[in-house]
């Protein structure tokens, strides 16, 4: 690794290091101390038409961490998961989960994770109840199990009562955990979260939070993707930052900032990414709706 | 957009009668542009975003005119000119009333741009206006549109005269029946509220789909068409009361100038009651259907939370062993059982089917001298249960329409293997909750009238439908149930499929027929082949006509 005494052009260094065509990755100390990888990403490319997404991505994941993947909109961050879940099948480049080739595993992959999307569609007639009825019994849990575990999992949530309502009548926030109660009903060994928290109020936020952080100590791993930094910085054991589908830094937030000197991930970021005129675009923008 | 800049052209000469309303011009005509902007652009059953359709407006104003060409054309044959017209407005108002019955929620209940509108400082005044004014205009262009052939015909067969006038108790008869639309929906919000009034609505939408059949059927079938030419409708005291027949006697009275005291009660009754509707419509009824709107928009989570167990009953318990033998299958089975009891575009779509199918079997059976021994001696009832097949089509098609959207996500994150137990289930649960039942009370009728002897051929039509519902059902684009919005918009296809299928009706039937003929075996091994034909679509087929590969080219999971 190169380090250079001028803080500027560590920052420089990393975004040059980071790009496709070095591969090189930035490892810390304690990401080495773990062996086996449980996600493994070599030369992610992905395109939609000629339109290109992911420009090479590299991780090397180890169980029971919390990821924080994040960067700002549009950088790929949902590509990224949905391939990793396998909702998108096509891309370049190799990557293996729970040490096994994705492309060949899919099924048995799907078995052992989880997935929370962001905003995506429910079935809204159902109820909780019998979502999670469709959701469980697909994946071979038995039905009795399947009742104990919802209840319960919504219990958490203080949607108990929901549970035989229909969905058609729940606001955001409470789809929200209903998407994340089914999604853990089949207890996953890695958990992929795409904005998991968006719609959700600061209550359930902060449960959320704790709930990974057990996830977490129970040796399970999360994959959480989200442009909020604030909870990122909190939460994750590792923080994987990506912009126009390349990943720009990594490390935990105490190697990031060490490096950087910001004092959060926002500066951080705002710097990796290269926008650093702010002050000018707020400005901008009063001098345009003041006209 | 030239088509919505002319439309919006035609409100400049009212200008002043607009702001003497109270409402703003400019707010009202950029309300307007933007719903007929929405309406332009309003995909009508494609699925894919990328095909935004830029013309529905024109495209639809075709298809409607080649439609009034068509009722033109019965209309051409008609002597009295009174007759004639009555036919026509008649016409129009049934056309309008199905229009606004089956599109209630794009027409009347749209609140679509209230979310934009609502915070923006725009006065009632001007945003009902806006309303009424879309609402005219989208019945307008439809009535004119329907109109445009027999308005040609009437200026060809009762003068130029008669065609102007024509033109204009259209224009009249359109504000007439927006506002009985008005009456009539919140006559019925009156009653009930919130999600029943959508349910409310959608077996009103059934029973009318169903009667516009059963009209259409038995009338155009039953009535002897020489007798049409010279038919003439009497004026007896009741006519006055009948709108029909009140544009009528306006057009007879001012194109043949008689202004006897009949006709002017005509011309009175034709030019006052639209005006005073109009005006009771903006006065009084709008601002109550707004308020309605709103608490209908917010209602709906202050109403009764509609609840459901969880619990599955008996006749589902059984029904699903004896259907469904692996567990993936089940679980998808279970969860169409559980939606298409709760879906309303899917039971919008599929009881009239199966009522029309019915209806063109009930007018096939009574059209002539009905002899009641001689149907019963023979083998009629063949045509009564084979006839079903169509259900095959219309339970496939009905399955995928819904309001889910996006909802392909959550097939493909579960461990499946093949996606083909997802399909299997969905179909096999839809026909057995609605067809099946209904398949027995129809044998039952049929074991009733014809005797114990036909049970054998009722098993046998019925293996044919199952059969024939599978192998459709298998065979259509793999699109997940009750995610897509309106039957896809591909009429002509859809006429060759049903073609084909009132053929191999035919060909089956026959088959059947002679089969029985034969010999008193042949039945029984019919039942042999079609049940195991029925297992090898299910068990091999099914597998090879729907992978991933192939759902992944109809699903995009985002």
């Amino acid at each position: 690794m190169i380090i250079v005494a001028n803080q500027e052009n560590i920052i420089v260094k990393n975004v040059y290091i980071c790009t496709p065509k070095n591969n090189i990755n930035i490892t810390f100390k304690h990401v080495e101390m773990n062996t086996e990888s449980i996600v493994e990403i070599k030369n992610l490319v992905k395109k939609y038409g000629t339109k290109q997404v992911l420009h090479g991505i590299n991780l090397d994941i180890q169980p029971g961490q919390i990821i924080g993947y994040i960067g700002p909109n549009g950088a790929g961050k949902s590509t990224t998961v949905k391939i990793l879940c396998g909702l998108i099948d096509e891309f370049e480049g190799d990557v293996s989960v729970f040490g096994k080739d994705l492309r060949m595993n899919q099924l048995e992959i799907k078995k052992r994770i989880g997935y929370i999307p962001e905003n995506a569609a429910l079935y809204e007639s159902l109820t909780p109840l019998e979502f999670m009825q469709f959701v469980g019994q697909m994946r071979g849990i038995q039905n009795d199990i399947i009742l104990s575990k919802a209840e319960a999992l919504m219990n958490i949530f203080e949607m108990k009562s929901n549970l035989n309502q229909r969905i058609a009548t729940f606001s955001k926030g409470m789809r929200q955990k209903v998407m994340i109660c089914s999604a853990l009903l089949h207890n996953p060994e890695l958990i992929f979260m795409d904005e998991p928290l968006s719609g959700l109020d600061a209550n359930s936020v902060i449960m959320v939070k704790e709930m990974l952080t057990h996830l977490a100590r129970e040796g399970k791993t999360v994959f959480y993707s989200s442009h909020l930094m604030d909870v990122v910085e909190k939460i994750s054991d590792r923080i994987i930052l990506i912009d126009q589908g390349s990943v720009i830094a990594d490390g935990s937030f105490e190697d990031l900032s060490r490096l950087s000197n910001d004092e959060n991930l926002e500066k951080l970021f705002t710097r990796l990414t290269g926008n650093t005129n702010h002050g000018e675009k707020a400005e901008a923008f009063i001098n345009a709706f003041e006209k | 957009m030239i088509m919505i800049r002319f439309l919006l052209s035609l409100f400049r000469p009212f200008r002043w009668f607009i702001e003497r309303t109270g409402a703003d011009y400019n707010q009202f005509i950029h309300i307007l542009e933007l719903k007929l902007t929405m309406d332009n652009r309003r995909a009508r059953g494609s699925r894919n975003k990328s095909t935004t359709p830029d013309n529905s407006i024109a495209k639809q104003s075709f298809a409607q005119i080649v439609m009034g060409f068509v009722f033109a054309m019965m209309g051409i044959i008609i002597k009295s000119e009174f007759t004639y017209f009555y036919m026509m407005h008649t016409i129009l108002m049934f056309m309008m009333a199905m229009l606004i019955i089956s599109e209630f929620t794009t027409i009347l209940f749209d609140t679509s741009e209230n979310t934009i509108i609502q915070p923006l400082p725009i006065k009632g005044s001007t945003q009902s206006l806006a309303r009424n004014a879309h609402v005219f205009l989208y019945l307008a262009l439809i009535a004119f549109n329907i109109s445009v052939a027999s308005i040609i015909i009437a200026a060809i067969k009762f003068g130029i005269l008669s065609g102007l006038i024509f033109i204009v108790s259209i224009l009249l008869n359109v504000l007439f029946t927006l506002f009985l639309a008005n009456m009539l929906y919140l006559g019925i919000m009156h009653i009930v509220s919130g999600e029943q009034l959508k349910n409310v609505m959608m077996y009103f939408q059934i029973v009318i789909a169903i009667l516009f059949m059963a009209g259409y059927q038995l009338g155009f079938n039953l009535i002897d068409k020489s007798q049409i030419s010279n038919m003439t409708i009497g004026v007896s005291w009741y006519t006055f009361l009948i709108p029909p027949a009140i544009f009528s006697g306006l057009i007879e009275a001012l194109s043949t100038g008689i202004f006897d005291l009949k006709h002017l009660l005509f011309i009175a009754e034709a030019l006052i009651i639209p005006v005073v509707a109009m005006f009771i419509t903006t006065r009084y009824l709008t601002p109550v259907f707004n308020r309605k709107l709103l608490n209908l928009e917010q209602g709906d989570r202050a109403t009764k939370v509609k609840t459901s167990s969880g619990k599955t009953s008996l006749y589902f318990n059984i029904i699903s062993k004896l259907f469904v033998k692996n567990n993936d299958e089940k679980a998808a089975f279970q969860l169409a059982w559980r939606m298409s009891g709760y879906e309303r575009l899917f039971k919008q779509s599929f009881f009239p089917s199966l009522a029309y199918v019915l209806i063109m079997v009930a007018v096939q059976f009574f059209k002539r001298d009905i002899n009641l021994s001689e149907i019963a001696s023979s083998s009629r009832y063949l045509i009564l249960l084979y006839s079903f097949i169509l259900v095959s089509l219309t339970l496939s098609s009905s399955l995928m329409l819904g309001n889910n959207r996006q909802i392909d996500w959550l097939f493909k994150i579960l461990p499946i293997n093949s996606p083909a137990d997802y399909f299997k289930g969905f179909i096999k649960a839809v026909f057995v909750r609605f067809f099946v039942p209904f398949y027995v009370l129809l044998s039952i009728g049929i074991v009733a009238f014809w005797g114990m002897r036909v049970i054998p051929d009722i098993i046998v039509a019925w293996l044919v439908i199952y059969m024939s519902t599978l192998l459709i059902f298998y065979m259509q684009q793999p699109i997940f149930p009750f995610s897509q919005a309106k039957a896809s918009s591909q009429g002509g296809k859809n006429f060759v499929k049903v073609m084909g299928l009132i053929i191999t009706a035919f060909l089956l039937g026959g088959l059947h027929y002679l089969v029985s003929k034969w010999n008193i075996y042949g039945l029984a091994a019919l039942m042999v082949i079609y049940s195991t034909a029925i297992v090898l679509i299910n068990k091999k087929l099914a597998y090879r006509l729907i992978n991933w590969e192939k759902v992944d080219d109809f699903n995009t999971y985002n």
